[in-house]
């Protein structure tokens, strides 16, 4: 092979259609919203420069900072809370027990159903009149709650019912933990390692990599979170659920594109942020390349 | 080996305890869906009663009433539309992409490859203003067609990631062996290389389906009229506008499950194969 070769035209048509794509819908997206978050706009007729007011109001909003707030507790339970739960699925799956193909295809199931269908079907089950949930909880001798009607109780009740679908996440974790040589773990036995002394020591170090992608990207789309919250509560009662998505599509809805894209700049700074202080803190691997798989 | 009675006691407690936490994940993941399939088939009335319980008679009342006050057949269409037009032009964008970045050699390649990728990275809902600026300036609003792009491109990162990854592996010695057999560029990505890669192709364009398939919060923004309606958002406004016909609805949201449920039944193993392999890379 000659290695000084021109390089071939088609190579630029093959890549011309993604070019355009990724153009208009991500990057001129990323300019257009940093440019108008600075900007006094509502959408018709000209914008306005003026002085990270957009950034200032939001900033200065209580109901924004319970948004950030509450993005914070999706990431970190999306991050630690369902990471754990798939971890554990994992840990047990990849053993072999008895029907644990067919545990791991039920369990990637509720990822293929829409979130407009689980949303609503959790409005039901948490239904204050008919909803089995109070049901259960009657039968028990609990009080019944008017579970997503309460700021005390909505953000948690939505929080808990997106934390056990782990799915996605558990299918990640088990395919990495089944890649560990088996050499390793007989060499363990010989040396005399209980089967915790072997998960603890083998298994939980050697998806060490696998982990931290999982809680990273987990914390990534809890810090991004927008639809079942949307679907369940719209953010109330009084913004006790609302996200920064939630705010950002309110704004929108209300006109002030302004203040929509300064709110949009601040979810990609903060998902950004908290993203790199996980892998600082979690030990450096490449989330860029792995995520993508 | 000592196994004693308390080290068995202990065994059997790990065994129960295992057990309970699968079939807690199982019962979470099945059961709400189920409870939904039996109460869609009971009246209103008898939801009320009890929200556990066999329905008295198995009518068929509550999908008729879906499909006719929904119009869930038009959006049932509408979505077929979108979410294939979507897989189409996404398969085949990061497909040509995916070949000139996996088997070419120019200079800047992988920071192409890397740009495209770390789309995943961004929250594409901080994208909604820049997204309807772009759908109603090109005359797009309302029309399935802005659904189509945006779902194909929202897509492009994780089709081209898993694409690229088949393409790779591919061995460069098929390809040389049909340059001496004088095949061009163009012959090269249609006669060798698209039909090797036919499995990434399945897993990206299952993703991308199931995505769009599912999709709401863009079809809220850019679709405003029943007859650019999706499945998705019927089902939002049928829960809105019929707020007492709670069976009705359940109806409605079991016949929306099927087509991605269906799908997953038949490729759920290229589905998981597809994340197992991204996994094993990492």
């Amino acid at each position: 092979m000659k290695k000084k070769q021109r390089a071939n035209p088609w190579i630029v048509v093959y890549l011309a259609p993604i070019t355009i794509l990724f153009l208009v819908f991500f990057l001129f997206p990323l300019v257009f919203n940093a440019y108008t978050s600075l900007m006094r706009w509502t959408g018709s007729g000209t914008m306005k420069w003026n002085n990270f007011a957009n950034y200032v109001r939001l900033l200065t909003d209580d109901t924004f900072f319970l948004s950030i707030r509450n993005n914070l507790i999706w990431a970190l339970s999306q991050g630690f809370v369902q990471i754990s739960f798939a971890a554990l699925v994992a840990l047990i799956l990849a053993r072999n027990p008895r029907g644990w193909k067919f545990l791991r295809t039920v369990y990637f199931l509720p990822n293929v159903i829409s979130t407009v269908a689980i949303a609503s079907v959790w409005v039901a089950l948490y239904n204050p009149e008919y909803g089995p949930i109070n049901a259960i909880i009657k039968l028990f001798g609990g009080t019944p709650r008017n579970w997503l009607g309460d700021t005390s109780t909505a953000l948690f009740a939505i929080i808990a019912m997106t934390v056990i679908y782990i799915g996605y996440f558990m299918i990640i974790i088990l395919a990495s933990i089944m890649n560990i040589p088996k050499e390793l773990y007989e060499a363990a036995q010989i040396d005399g390692a209980s089967k915790v002394q072997q998960e603890l020591l083998i298994t939980i170090p050697m998806i060490r990599g696998t982990l931290v992608t999982a809680v990273t990207l987990a914390m990534a789309y809890g810090m991004r979170h927008f639809d079942t919250t949307y679907l369940m509560t719209g953010g109330g009662p009084a913004y006790a659920t609302n996200t920064i998505g939630i705010a950002l599509y309110q704004k929108m809805d209300a006109l002030r594109y302004g203040d929509a894209s300064a709110a949009g700049m601040i979810l990609i700074a903060l998902g950004a942020v908290v993203v790199s202080l996980i892998r600082a803190a979690m030990g450096k691997n490449d989330p860029m390349t792995e995520s993508a798989q | 080996m000592k196994e004693n009675s308390s080290g068995s006691a202990k065994a059997a407690v790990a065994q129960t305890a295992k057990w309970l936490v699968l079939l807690f994940f199982l019962a979470v993941a099945i059961l709400p869906f189920l409870w939904l399939l039996v109460n869609s088939f009971r009246t209103n009335l008898e939801l009320e009663s009890s929200p556990f319980g066999w329905p008295k008679t198995l009518s068929l009342g509550n999908y008729r009433n879906a499909i006719v006050t929904a119009d869930l057949i038009q959006l049932f269409v509408n979505s077929v539309i979108a979410s294939v037009g979507s897989v189409a032009l996404n398969l085949l964008v990061a497909a040509m992409a995916s070949f000139v970045l996996s088997r070419e050699h120019f200079r800047g390649r992988d920071l192409i490859h890397s740009i495209i990728t770390a789309g995943v990275l961004i929250p594409i809902i901080s994208f909604m203003v820049p997204y309807f600026m772009i759908i109603t300036r090109t005359g797009l609003y309302d029309k399935l067609a802005s659904l189509i792009f945006v779902y194909a491109a929202i897509n492009l990162p994780i089709s081209v990631a898993l694409i690229t990854t088949f393409m790779k592996a591919i061995p460069k010695e098929l390809e040389e062996a049909s340059i001496i057999d004088g095949c061009g560029f163009n012959q090269r990505f249609f006669k060798i290389v698209l039909p090797l890669s036919r499995s990434g192709m399945a897993t990206a364009g299952t993703f991308c389906f199931v995505y769009a398939w599912n999709e709401f919060v863009m079809a809220m923004l850019f679709t405003s009229s029943t007859s650019s309606r999706t499945i998705q958002l019927g089902i939002k406004y049928f829960s809105s506008q019929f707020i007492t016909d709670y069976t009705g609805m359940f109806a409605a949201i079991i016949l929306s499950m099927i087509p991605s449920v269906a799908a997953y039944i038949f490729l759920h193993d290229k589905i998981i194969s597809g994340l197992t392999a991204g996994a094993v890379k990492g």
